[in-house]
């Protein structure tokens, strides 16, 4: 048994506090449901701040891979319990815990089937955080399968809007997402000659050949792409995240693609980086469309998480063509991408949830004037809408910034056409909230509250996340490039 | 680095200036929203304290030797390195003191106009967050900071256009605002890109250096000239994004003065200043640019001629005012367009802020409806928006009058003789339909009773309480400050012009003065508003201008030569009718179908299979015989 | 006469007989008895192949035994099955137990 552990295993114990909380709540009886909320929310709150401790604790001189847990687990097959955490995955980290906590905030007026309800939400989140934090390419995928599984009963149960459907679609997608994954793993580990699913060992340079790359690359990245929404395989994800409840929405939205964009880079992108220059090209085509497209088919939906739905598959995009620049900005502005659409998409739905428990509509045409009748609500909605056109100042300006200059200078065709693809995205956001919230109030929602300051503070939670990482970018892009630098000089 | 902040006074009141603002308007966002009074005063108290810094930097650095430059690191990836920090030079001085003067009067007048509005608060914070924005972008070191700041004055415009939201038509004028604005700053960043990899740096100061030409070709620098002329002419709305900034006359009216006088649309013109030696290594690009300017102008003038609301006719006179300025740019008078910009915005400011008070009083935008009340009762602001009208129409001895006069003398330098007279075709429309509106206003052919002193309850009746008093000189006194500023600053240009270009050294084509010039110009501004007292001055007008009479013309005025139509047209049938129904459907039934169609195939399969399920039990049997039977075979032979 | 294959054939006889008593049947208890009949051809052919092939070591009767066993058993269980069946259906004719149609 081998066995590193540097000081405090803080990323096992983010993950025992989401197992733990799931226990607890287990153990608890369905009647008492203040209770259930108050240890979700103790539970969620401790991998908050744990993962956001992580990201400032790290270490930026030194760099690498940190707080590396390592047990040897299989010894034949060469499977570890390989946790440890770099400037990719801190983010990563860092906005799982914040969606998580704002999450169950958000949920905090459920009341059918509580107990379930939180139960799923920590198992989904034990998974995110597992596929986050893992250096071993078994754990990854068991982790990833573990998040996948609980989004079919959140949607199927607590959903709306053709929520069977939804959730039937959404969970086909992912596994049909994992039917590549899994073969693309296989091959790399029968390939490889190593008998070790240790991603650091599988890593160095020289273990596979550019075909073998180029092989595993496609399945891989088609795998993981379709949880990143990426084009054309992106339908699940509106039709999905309109069934999801809003919580499970946020998470969806604002972790799950992300996991897959993750997966993307962590697995695909690290182990077959030859293949990785070699599809490039396709990559950035899909991304470019993705952006594009989603822009213009958002123009024309009349549901409001329909839009954001849309919103979401135009801004995976940029993660896409970030991506595929392969170049450090690109990368930079991908994984800030991530964060910041994380941020932003969670309170996007956060507002919208809201707004959909109190007038049980979320079609554009039955709102309006929604600013007098809750102006608080509102404005959460029309602060993400902002950050979602690329408002400078809020996170998100910043990473498609740096993806749009290296896209330009990659592909200029590609990148002219993505950031022409802004102006469609400002006109289908303004346009929603123009419709949504301004002209008129209706009277039929006169009587409806105005969140209240304890249900604001998720939301609150979230604007400053994203107005703070608007007004200084630099905190988050100097611990991606830690890892983007030496990741990109490294290559062949 | 930290400690040198506050000992260096002009650091501390650049940073003062530019970022108080922002505090007031997170302050008023998070806490003092419920308290508009508090707000208000908070507002104020920010944006004075900006007035006073950039008077002080203007004062003490008003024999500036060479720019002064500070930079910190905002943001480094990879080999991008943006920082933030403050460029203090003549340009950027004179501009920040521009904008701090009008902010300040607007937020004072707004007291009164603003008063008892439900959104008081909001409004303040929005006016903070557009100082903010403004002023940073002004005195902004590099172009990605310049574009940062731009984008945010996009974002406070939109917020400030559309402030009544409630009706459909502001809402609709902000998010136009911002999406055509959006338009050409996507051009901006695509020119500020070309730029940025093969020039290797945004520092303005860079920029104008002479390395430029060294190291970008020549077809380079004029498509990144043309490119970043996009974020110009969405912003100064310039042909062909122009039809945005009359419909944002939906906004409050001091927005108007605010953003339509000396700040956000003036900032395009501000652009092409900051980088105009940049611009001025391309001879084409600076050709297009004059032609721009000129058709700008001279459509903007025709639509101003048959408009009968009084905000419309500032806002086309605004474009093309604009216009006027980037054809004095790009004619090569540098000193002619900035000192232009700096005289409108004072006194378009000022029109903007007496039409504020005579809609104020009578509640309609109607000019010939306010001279049909007694608009002419109201002293101060008639006086004012006369002198203001004059300003604008060129006349002596008025601010106006001398940088027009500046940017003909420009015109009159370049070969072409066409952009001289259509300059001064420029000049005669414009005397005409400003004073067009002052005549009507001023003689009114009957008079009526204000009826709305009947409605009493709302006080906004003229001769009210005592409280009205108040409100009015409170927006009162900013008028009488921007009308004596238009008095004299007309006489400041020599002062000006050795501040601003007097380091520069002295390289400026003037044309030489021209004294014919000087004549036919007054003479057609005189004649415009001779034509205009004609028709709507004298005793027995028809108050029918001779474009009215012409039915299609004055439907082509009006209509705004259809672009707007155009555009219209494009975005429904093309945008929502064709591409984006397109996608839409393809979503649905090619992506979504193929799916869907592959789940039915899979169940309609498990369905034609379960026929072979007789659930005879013997047929299972025989199955399961047969094939024993048939492995056994198999292994046996 | 007295040779393995006599006994063999014998054996083949009556499993095919029991092969086509339980296709044909529509009679629980017949294909019952018709699988008794099968398990009863491979008695005889272990104690034939027992007999004529490998006299010393008796396992051949030993399976015998085992199989009379498991017979005995199968026959119980199997009864069972049929009576609960007959509750359900008030018949023990194979075509009524047809729920697992497609």
């Amino acid at each position: 048994m081998s066995m590193e552990f540097a000081n405090f295993p803080y990323l096992t114990a983010i993950l025992l506090s989401c197992v733990v909380g799931l226990l607890v709540i287990l153990f608890i009886p369905d009647e008492r449901k203040m209770l259930i909320k108050w240890v979700s929310l103790v539970f969620s709150g401790i991998t908050m701040v744990l993962s956001i401790y992580l990201f400032f604790a790290y270490d930026k001189t030194q760099g690498g891979l940190q707080f590396v847990e390592k047990v040897l687990w299989v010894e034949s097959l060469g499977i570890y319990y390989f946790n440890a955490v770099d400037g990719f995955s801190l983010p990563m980290l860092m906005l799982t815990g914040i969606v998580l906590f704002t999450g169950v905030l958000t949920m905090w007026e459920l009341e059918t089937r509580v107990k379930e309800f939180f139960a799923f939400t920590f198992l989904l989140v034990a998974g995110v955080f597992g596929v986050f934090m893992s250096m071993d390419l078994f754990f990854i995928f068991v982790w990833y399968d573990v998040s996948l599984f609980p989004m079919y009963p959140l949607i199927a149960i607590w959903g709306s809007t053709r929520k069977e459907y939804g959730a039937m679609k959404l969970t086909l997608y992912l596994l049909a997402g994992s039917a590549l994954i899994l073969p693309g793993i296989l091959y790399l580990f029968v390939n490889s000659g190593l008998n070790t699913f240790d991603l650091v060992a599988l890593m160095q340079p020289g273990t596979f050949t550019p075909f073998q790359q180029k092989f595993a690359f496609i399945l891989l990245y088609l795998g993981f792409g379709i949880l990143a929404g990426v084009w054309p395989f992106h339908t699940w994800s509106p039709v999905g995240h309109v069934a999801a409840p809003t919580a499970v929405s946020m998470i969806h939205a604002g972790v799950l693609m992300k996991l897959g964009a993750f997966g993307v880079l962590r697995v695909a992108i690290f182990l077959c980086p030859e293949g990785w220059q070699y599809w490039a090209q396709l990559m950035a085509v899909l991304a470019t469309c993705g952006i594009v497209y989603g822009a213009f088919v958002g123009l024309a939906q009349t549901d409001l998480k329909y839009v954001i739905g849309y919103s979401s598959v135009s801004h995976m995009g940029i993660v896409g063509l970030g991506l595929a620049t392969v170049t450090v900005d690109g990368l930079n502005g991908a994984v800030f991408q991530m964060f910041a659409h994380g941020v932003m998409t969670a309170l996007f739905f956060s507002a919208v949830g809201y707004i959909y428990d109190k007038t049980h509509t979320k079609m554009i045409p039955e709102l309006g004037g929604m600013s007098r009748t809750m102006p608080i609500a509102s404005g959460y909605f029309i602060v993400a809408a902002l950050a979602g056109i690329g408002v400078p100042c809020l996170a998100s300006f910043w990473a498609e910034l740096l993806v749009f200059i290296s896209a330009f200078k990659t592909y200029p065709i590609r990148g002219a056409l993505a950031i022409c693809g802004l102006v469609v995205s400002a006109l289908f956001m303004l346009r929603v909230v123009q419709r949504t919230f301004y002209g008129e109030k209706r009277e039929e929602f006169d009587h409806l509250p105005d969140v209240t300051f304890g249900l604001g503070i998720p939301r609150m939670i979230l604007v400053a996340v994203i107005v703070f990482f608007g007004l200084f970018p630099s905190v988050m892009l100097d611990v991606i490039q830690v890892a983007s630098i030496p990741f990109i000089n490294g290559l062949p | 680095m930290t400690s040198s902040w506050f000992q260096d006074p002009t650091l501390l009141a650049a940073a003062l200036a530019a970022l108080l603002p922002f505090v007031t308007f997170a302050l008023i966002m998070i806490f003092t929203r419920p308290y508009p009074k508090l707000s208000a005063a908070l507002s104020i108290a920010a944006v004075s304290v900006s007035l006073f810094c950039a008077l002080f930097l203007l004062g003490s650095h008003w024999h500036l030797e060479k720019p002064i430059q500070y930079t910190a690191k905002w943001m480094i990836s990879g080999d991008i390195y943006i920082p933030f920090g403050f460029l203090l030079d003549q340009l950027s001085l004179l501009m920040l003191t521009i904008v701090a003067v009008i902010s300040f009067l607007v937020q004072v007048y707004s007291l009164g106009y603003m008063a008892g509005d439900p959104g008081f608060a909001r409004y303040y914070a929005f006016q903070s967050l557009f100082a903010w924005a403004m002023m940073t972008m002004t005195i902004a070191p590099t172009m990605l900071q310049f574009y940062v700041f731009w984008e945010l004055v996009g974002l406070a415009s939109y917020l400030l256009i559309g402030f009544y939201y409630e009706k459909f038509s502001a809402s609709e004028a902000g998010k136009k605002a911002f999406v055509m604005t959006r338009f050409g700053d996507i051009a901006f960043f695509l020119g500020l890109l070309l730029v940025l990899f093969n020039f290797g740096n945004l520092n303005i100061l860079d920029m104008n250096s002479v390395d430029v030409t060294a190291r970008m070709s020549p077809a380079l620098i004029t498509l990144s000239a043309i490119l970043i002329f996009g974020g110009v002419a969405g912003k100064s709305a310039q042909f062909p994004l122009l039809t945005w900034l009359p419909d944002a006359m939906e906004g409050p009216t001091p927005v108007s003065a605010l953003l339509h006088s000396a700040t956000m649309v003036a900032a395009g013109v501000y652009m092409f200043a900051r980088i105009f030696p940049f611009f001025s290594n391309s001879a084409a690009a600076m050709t297009t640019f004059l032609a721009i300017g000129t058709i700008t102008m001279l459509l903007a003038s025709t639509m101003a001629m048959v408009t009968r609301d009084i905000k419309q006719v500032w806002a086309y006179s605004t474009i093309s005012q604009l216009g006027f300025m980037v054809m004095g740019l790009a004619a090569g008078s540098y000193f002619a367009g900035i000192f232009h910009l700096t005289t409108h915005a004072g006194f378009k400011a000022l029109l903007f802020l007496c039409s504020g008070v005579f809609i104020h009083e009578y509640e309609t935008n109607d000019f010939f409806e306010m001279g049909k009340y007694g608009g002419r009762g109201l002293k101060v602001p008639m006086v004012c928006i006369t002198l203001a009208a004059a300003a604008l129409s060129g006349l002596p001895p008025l601010s106006g009058f001398f940088s027009k006069e500046a940017i003909m003398g420009g015109l009159a330098g370049l070969h072409n003789p066409v952009w001289l007279w259509a300059g001064l075709l420029g000049a005669f429309l414009t005397a005409y339909y400003s004073f067009r509106l002052i005549f009507a206003i001023l003689f009114p052919q009957k008079i009526e009773k204000p009826h709305h002193g009947e409605h009493g309850g709302h006080g906004h009746g003229h001769d009210g309480g005592h409280h009205h008093a108040g409100i009015y000189w409170v927006m009162a006194w900013p008028l009488i400050i921007l009308a004596s500023l238009t008095l004299v600053l007309g006489f400041f240009q020599t002062p000006l012009e050795n501040f601003l270009v007097g380091h520069h050294g002295g390289g400026e084509a003037h044309g030489g003065h021209h004294a014919w010039l000087l004549y036919v110009a007054v003479g057609l501004a005189l004649s415009g508003v001779g034509l205009a007292w004609l028709e709507f001055g004298r005793k027995g007008a028809s108050q029918v201008g001779f474009i009215e009479k012409v039915e299609p013309i004055s439907a082509l005025f009006a209509n705004r030569w259809y672009i707007d139509h155009f555009y219209r047209r494009f975005l429904d049938y093309f945008i929502y009718g064709i591409v984006s129904n397109l996608f839409t459907r393809n979503d649905r039934r090619v992506i979504d179908g193929g799916i869907d169609g592959i789940c039915r195939a899979t169940v309609g399969s498990g369905w034609a299979l379960s026929f072979l399920q007789s659930g005879m039990l013997q047929y299972n049997l025989m199955v399961m015989f047969a094939v024993l039977a048939l492995v056994a075979l198999y292994f046996f032979f | 006469m007295n040779s393995l294959y006599t006994y063999l054939f014998i054996a083949a006889l009556l499993f095919s007989l029991g092969i086509f008593g339980v296709f044909q049947r529509r009679s629980l208890i017949g294909m019952l008895i018709a699988i008794e009949l099968m398990l009863n051809a491979a008695s005889i052919n272990f104690m034939a192949f027992n007999r004529f092939l490998a006299p010393d070591p008796i396992v051949g009767q030993i399976y015998t035994l085992f199989i009379m066993g498991i017979a005995a058993a199968e026959a119980a269980i199997a009864l069972s099955i049929i009576v609960a069946l007959f509750r359900r259906l008030r018949s023990i004719d194979i075509e009524r137990a047809q729920e697992l149609r497609g």
